[in-house]
């Protein structure tokens, strides 16, 4: 039985057809295409090129944040259709996790992170032990500094992951960045994430949305000024 | 009679999440619309980011509904007709994702279908008798136009507006007013206690015969109210409303029995959010009436936001053998050609 994997979180548009252990084929690019360009094509030649049939396909595993909210709509959007045709299982599955699959090593502290906007990062922290993967610490929206307070806190050395381009200027003894064949999102992880049953898993297709974190910005805006109404009373 | 073709219509462009079935074009099988104007409400208008939101909630769930009440299955389906602009991009993007994956996991063509030009395919679904040509008049939140509907898949623009739509002035106004969203139909209610005569808003009837300007009249219904406002004089809202609402209609009804007059055809039709309104189908079908033509116009439910209008649009381009790629894209600025 055959796992559809998809993440569309970040600008890198990746699928992978994955059995048990093995992937059987996988894609990643970062051309510059959006997702709605790019997504469903890259789709069609997975199954083209691998030869795999529809029904071969038992699980559909999409990254449902946090990451950019358009993104991870298109790829939940896409997924749950898929899922609802083939009447198939839908899971749903926390990008950050997926990313600290790219790097299954033990004895470092793994500190996937993803831009938050306005100077802020989402951060999970993980470790592998015997493994497994262990949750150090949940998602949370940091600032920069606080990120490295964190990671600091647990003494470890630590790789970040994802969109940490931005941080280079700052790390210290200990951190480094992740290469860049596995820095980003890639599906294969989705993949073997959701197999290994961290995931949400739909009601009828239909129960799973995007783990935003964030409220959109017209929310907070109000609700910061119905406090600021009732402070007034 | 040959085989009967059902195409399954998604629309998701603004703050209505839909989808239909549509059996040969014309016969409504189901139409589903779940829509946010609550949810909207309290911010005084739809906020793009909540409204995507909504949309990713709803979607399938909408689609299950819509395949349920038409008593089809996904295997029935002929053709995946859906949305693909104008309107805002990540709404559309859901609507548009989901279609394209349905599309392509059933082995089944994707139709993108331009918004306006389903808001015009809505008076196929009321009126079974209509046939091209005709002319159609296009009035909502984000167009005012006049187009010549030469066949099913032959459109020819006769003009548009140079600056905000139709749609877009009932609702600045409506809001300048302390209307609750969305204001037109608020305009209108408010209208019907009104006197239309009472003021003389400003009517832009530009030299280009077809064109439109709307935003002259806006600015003078604003500065009035700010004038009022500033004498401490209280303002009769009601009358506000109607003399306001009569100087806009009274431009898309002079324009549009130009426009009939100068092509020649016997038949208009209204479409888009601003065809609801109920004096403008009056006064436009007794001006119609006078020069030897025919107004038509769609029920309430399908002069908003619909995926009828979608799947119907989508048949007759499924008739002419038109299919969309893959990789197409939302067009939040698409536009009548």
């Amino acid at each position: 039985m055959v796992t559809l994997a998809i993440d569309t979180s970040t600008k890198v548009c990746t699928v992978a057809l994955v059995k048990g252990d093995e992937v059987i084929a996988s894609y990643e690019a970062n051309i510059g295409l959006t997702h709605s360009e790019a997504l469903m094509v890259q789709i069609d030649q997975l199954f083209t090129e691998s030869k795999t049939d529809f029904d071969q396909i038992s699980k559909i595993a999409v990254s449902i944040g946090p990451g950019s909210f358009t993104g991870l709509r298109i790829g939940l959007a896409t997924a749950e259709a898929m899922a609802y045709s083939w009447k198939c299982e839908l899971c749903g599955v926390n990008t950050l996790k997926a990313l600290a699959y790219n790097i299954q090593e033990e004895n470092i502290l793994l500190a996937p992170v993803l831009d938050a906007q306005k100077g802020n990062y989402y951060l999970a922290l993980y470790t592998w032990q015997q493994g497994k993967l262990i949750e150090k610490q949940a998602v949370e929206v940091v600032s920069k500094e606080e990120l490295f307070t964190k990671i600091a806190s647990y003494g470890m050395k630590t790789i970040l992951l994802g969109e940490c381009d931005k941080l280079v200027d700052s790390l210290k003894a200990e951190i480094s960045l992740a290469s860049e064949d596995v820095r980003m999102p890639k599906a294969t992880s989705v993949a073997q994430a959701a197999n290994a049953g961290s995931t949400v898993s739909g009601k009828e297709v239909f129960g799973i949305t995007p783990y935003y974190i964030r409220k959109s910005e017209a929310e907070e805006l109000w609700e910061k000024k119905q406090q600021a109404l009732q402070s007034e009373q | 009679m040959g085989k009967d073709i059902y195409i399954l219509g998604i629309e998701s462009s603004c703050d209505e999440t839909a989808a239909a079935v549509v059996r040969n074009g014309r016969e409504v099988l189901s139409n589903v619309i779940s829509s946010q104007i609550d949810t909207h409400q309290k911010f005084g208008g739809v906020v793009p980011e909540i409204a995507s939101r909504k949309h990713i909630e709803n979607i399938m769930p909408v689609i299950d509904e819509a395949l349920n009440k038409a008593n089809v299955t996904l295997a029935q389906i002929d053709a995946i007709a859906v949305t693909y602009g104008p309107g805002l991009v990540g709404a559309l993007l859901v609507g548009l994702s989901a279609a394209k994956a349905l599309a392509w996991a059933n082995k089944i063509p994707l139709i993108g279908v331009n918004h306006l030009e389903g808001h015009v395919f809505a008076n196929f679904l009321n009126d079974q008798t209509l046939e091209p040509p005709f002319l159609a008049l296009v009035v909502s939140g984000g167009h005012t136009a006049l187009m010549k509907v030469l066949s099913y898949n032959s459109f020819e623009l006769l003009g548009q507006t140079r600056d905000d739509a139709a749609g877009e002035a009932f609702d600045k106004i409506a809001r300048v007013m302390g209307l609750p969203y969305p204001g037109g139909p608020e305009i209108e209610k408010l209208a019907k206690a009104g006197n239309p005569e009472a003021i003389d808003f400003p009517r832009a009837m530009l030299d280009e015969k077809f064109q439109f300007s709307f935003s002259g009249m806006k600015s003078a219904v604003i500065n009035y109210l700010h004038k009022e406002e500033q004498g401490k004089r209280d303002v009769n809202k009601a009358d506000v409303a109607a003399s306001f609402q009569k100087a806009i209609v009274d431009v898309l009804v002079q324009k549009t029995v130009l426009a009939l007059k100068a092509t020649g055809l016997k038949e208009v039709v209204l479409a888009g959010g601003v065809s609801a309104n109920n004096t403008l189908q009056n006064e436009l079908a007794k001006a119609a009436e006078k020069v030897g033509a025919r107004l038509v116009h769609p029920t309430p439910i399908l002069c908003t936001d619909n995926a009828v209008m979608i799947a119907c649009r989508g048949y007759y381009l499924h008739q002419a053998g038109v299919k969309s790629p893959l990789e197409l894209n939302a067009n939040p600025g698409l536009k009548l050609e």
